[in-house]
């Protein structure tokens, strides 16, 4: 009971992750790939939309962590043992994105240029994602010994491109919303990315459903109703985006992205990685797994006011 | 492997500890200037809290991402330990997830929040990221208390199968070490911010923001110093009475003795069991044990041969910078405060000295504090050796197999090089820049 419990934070405080962090990492990856005329104005503008809130988007990856090693200290030695490559060079990617976004916005060139910086911030924010999902066809594949035998996977490259351009699709999304209220001139420009991404990203998806490793096809019909879902959301989200109603289309892509994820954990429960550990097997002890579980469900209803202070405060427009 | 992992260990949490310290400690101090800003309306005490507050943002940025680096790295280097223990350690790492959600979210409210909060409100967006700041040094170090002293639990074929959730952070070396911890965040946080504005001034840039920052930095460190003494003898005595292998390391006592002395500096002598080549204080060690010149304290032969720490030496040695870091800073406390008291009769008002040599000596409370901060890590974990979890599982049983931890070190000590150099040339950037005052809200990057 716990146990499913703490999964199911796990899982939410990774969709958080995902949807909010993830749409940071996105931000990179569109600063490293802008060009022409207003290629300085784009940047100045994903800058801007990070900003307050990275820090806070960045935690809910560490809440997932650590309940994952609370509540499933093996399932962590496993991803410790069979997954270092691609964690560490996630791990890379999440260090330098960060220093390298405060150095940009702070150094006042003190360090080195700031369009150096901002280079390795780009960087950075495309290799983390890529790997994060390599890491994730690894325990949905059960392959853990491959150490960086994972990195030439092709189920894996598949993953990480999914992520990578789920991420990027969300931003695009999230600027357009942004760059409406005080860019205008950009709006056009993260619309044609928003509409190229969420048509990538959903290529992606459809390309990995047959080339499923066996052990997530058996419980296919569980992740029917979130394949679907997604799938509606991001068609949903192309017609706002057509349509230029960029504060709905937030909340869809939003889903889009979330349910896929969804779906992967129903489609595999109770496993937690495939072939070699499941929610039972892998549990802590159920008084850990109570006092944990307890403290996570408090943990979050005690600061949900306080996080949607935070978007809220930072929703209004500049005064 | 084992070196190696040892090492990555030592670099990466040594590394994050230097800017943690900072989240623990600034964001009082930003409270105190903000208020009187908020208070007085004067400019040079927002200038102070606007500034502090970009240096904060970049400190915590980096403290963050080094912490992140740390919780996966536990899994990755030590697998064994994780798996067997992680789930003991589940209260205090939990607790301190949300204490970091906490600080996070209320941080991102103050750095961007100047311009769209009223003043008192954005006061009060800090309050909870001191609070959440210095619980989560009080979490963290429990979770290490509880590897030194492992109490709570039950284990069968190396499977714990009972564990009481609360141990952690009930353990009877778990308040005095995370206390300990707290208040030395607290002195290397006023003792940096002290040498740095006394540099300044020592440079000639005597303004009134220069002094006041100086006041704030100094005062701090020094209040605190007294208060350390205190709870880093309470944390000598749990360590005498739980870790009796550990404290006899602590002065290099082979063999157990009555009047056992404190010894500064030397080294220690395998052969005789002695440290040789220090001074000697008599009855030193069995007075800090307790309380008693007769007491018998004992030796390191308490511990089989193979469970004893083989880094006697660089214990002992570590523990006396510590020890003599905090004895001068006492001395110094006790001098600013004589002086003090005596100018406030004469003239009324509480004023700091600013010669040259006072401001010398408050220059060096910076390093001082840090290096007494990094030692007192070096004692306990040095001086926990063999053992991973004391008595329970060894370094050796918890490193992992792989055999790219040479490559992952190497370039962990590159990369958090670059960075180290990076931060110290724009923090000095920041602190030659004088007060933000023309500068309403830090601003991201140059908008066109
Ligand atoms: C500004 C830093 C600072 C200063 C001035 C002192 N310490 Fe300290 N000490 C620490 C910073 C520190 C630390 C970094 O905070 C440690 C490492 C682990 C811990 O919990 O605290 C520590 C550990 C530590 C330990 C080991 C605890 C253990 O292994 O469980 C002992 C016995 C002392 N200290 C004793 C003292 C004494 C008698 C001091 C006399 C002035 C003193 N410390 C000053
Ligand atoms: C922050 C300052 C700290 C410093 C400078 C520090 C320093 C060190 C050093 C030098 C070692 C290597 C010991 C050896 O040579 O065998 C080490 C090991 C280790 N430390 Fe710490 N430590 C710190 C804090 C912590 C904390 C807070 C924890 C746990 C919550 C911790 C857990 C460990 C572990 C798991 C190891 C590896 C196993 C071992 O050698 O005991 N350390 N640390
Ligand atoms: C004495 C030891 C430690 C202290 C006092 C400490 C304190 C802090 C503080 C105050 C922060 C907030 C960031 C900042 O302001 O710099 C932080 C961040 C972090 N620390 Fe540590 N820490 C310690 C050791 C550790 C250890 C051993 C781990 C991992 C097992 C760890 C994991 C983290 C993580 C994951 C973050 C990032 C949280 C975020 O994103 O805000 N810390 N730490």
């Amino acid at each position: 009971m716990s146990a499913t419990g703490i999964l199911i934070v796990i899982i939410l405080a990774l969709s958080a992750y995902l949807v909010l962090g993830g749409a940071d990492f996105g931000g990179g990856i569109w600063d490293l790939l802008a060009y022409g005329r207003t290629a300085d104005d784009q940047r100045t503008l994903i800058s801007r939309s990070i900003g307050p809130v990275w820090e806070a988007n960045h935690v809910w990856l560490i809440l997932a962590l650590v309940a994952t090693f609370s509540g499933f200290p093996q399932v962590y030695e496993e991803i410790g043992r069979g997954l270092a490559v691609p964690v560490a060079f996630a791990l890379i990617g999440i260090v330098l994105r960060g220093a390298a976004y405060v150095y940009k916005s702070y150094g006042d060139g003190a360090a080195g240029p700031d369009h150096l910086w901002g280079r390795v911030f780009a960087v950075a924010s495309a290799v983390t994602p890529y790997m994060l999902g390599v890491a994730a066809a690894g325990l949905a594949t059960g392959r853990l010994d491959k150490g960086a035998g994972l990195l030439a996977d092709p189920f894996a490259a598949l993953t990480g491109g999914l992520a990578l351009a789920s991420t990027a699709f969300l931003a695009a999304v999230y600027l357009c919303h942004d760059a409406a209220k005080s860019a205008p001139g950009l709006v056009p420009i993260f619309r044609r990315r928003a509409l190229g991404g969420a048509i990538v990203a959903g290529a992606l998806a459809l390309a990995l459903l047959p080339s499923l490793p066996s052990g997530l096809d058996n419980h296919l019909g569980r992740a029917a109703p979130f394949i679907g879902i997604s799938a509606a959301a991001g068609v949903a989200t192309l017609i706002l985006l057509w349509r230029r109603e960029f504060r709905a289309a937030r909340a869809t892509a939003a889903l889009a992205v979330a349910t896929i994820l969804w779906g992967w954990a129903a489609a595999q429960y109770p496993a937690i990685i495939i072939g070699h550990l499941t929610v039972d097997s892998a549990s802590a002890t159920p008084a850990t797994l109570r006092a944990t579980f307890a403290v996570l469900v408090a943990g979050l209803v005690l600061l949900a006011p306080g996080i949607l202070y935070l978007f809220r405060v930072f929703s209004r427009t500049e005064p | 492997m084992l070196p190696e992992a040892r090492a990555e260990t030592a670099v990466s949490l040594a590394f994050h500890i230097c800017f943690a310290v900072f989240g623990v400690g600034l964001p009082w101090l930003m409270l105190y200037v903000e208020d009187r800003a908020i208070r007085t309306g004067d400019p040079v005490w927002m200038g102070l809290a606007r500034k502090w507050a970009r240096a904060f943002a970049v400190l915590f940025a980096v403290g963050a991402v080094s912490g992140t680096v740390l919780s996966f790295e536990f899994g990755l280097l030590w697998p064994a330990f994780l798996g067997t223990y992680g789930g003991v350690l589940s209260l205090p790492f939990t607790l301190e997830a949300f204490a970091f959600l906490a600080e996070a979210v209320f941080l991102g409210l103050y750095l961007y929040g100047w311009k769209r909060l009223r003043p008192r409100t954005h006061w009060w967006t800090g309050v909870p990221v001191a609070i959440a700041g210095t619980f989560s040094a009080l979490f963290i170090v429990t979770a290490n208390a509880w590897m030194n002293v492992p109490t709570g639990i039950k284990e069968r074929n190396g499977k714990v199968v009972s564990a009481e959730p609360l141990a952690p952070l009930t353990g009877p070396n778990a308040a005095p070490e995370s206390l300990h911890m707290l208040i030395a965040a607290l002195m290397c946080t006023g003792g940096v911010v002290a040498s740095i504005y006394a540099i300044g001034m020592l440079r000639g840039r005597r303004d009134s923001y220069h002094r006041r920052g100086f006041a704030v930095g100094l005062v701090a460190v020094l209040v605190c110093a007294p208060l350390q003494l205190v709870i880093g003898d309470w944390s000598a005595r749990v360590v005498e009475a739980k870790q009796p292998a550990k404290f006899a390391a602590l002065e290099g006592l082979g063999h157990s003795q009555t009047h056992a002395p404190v010894t500064i500096g030397g080294y220690y002598d395998a052969k005789s069991g002695k440290l040789v080549d220090g001074l000697r204080i008599p009855d030193g060690l069995s007075i800090l044990g307790h309380f008693n010149p007769s007491a018998k304290i004992r030796g390191l032969n308490v511990a089989a041969p193979q469970n004893r720490t083989p880094f006697i030496t660089q214990v002992h040695l570590s523990f006396d910078l510590m020890v003599g870091v905090g004895t001068a800073l006492i001395g110094l406390s006790a001098l600013v405060a004589l002086v003090a008291i005596r100018d406030r009769r004469r003239l009324g008002v509480w004023r700091l000295r600013h010669g040259k040599w006072w401001l010398r000596a408050a220059a060096l409370t910076g390093p001082g504090a840090m290096a007494a901060m990094l030692a007192g890590w070096m004692v306990t974990e040095l001086g926990r050796q063999p053992w991973i979890v004391y008595g329970r599982m060894r370094v050796s049983q918890a490193v992992t197999s792989s055999t790219d931890v040479g490559w992952w070190l190497g370039g962990t000590i590159l990369l958090y090089c670059a960075l180290a150099v990076a931060l110290i040339l724009i923090l000095r950037r920041m602190a030659t820049g004088g007060p933000v005052t023309t500068q309403p809200q830090p601003e991201l990057v140059k908008v066109s």
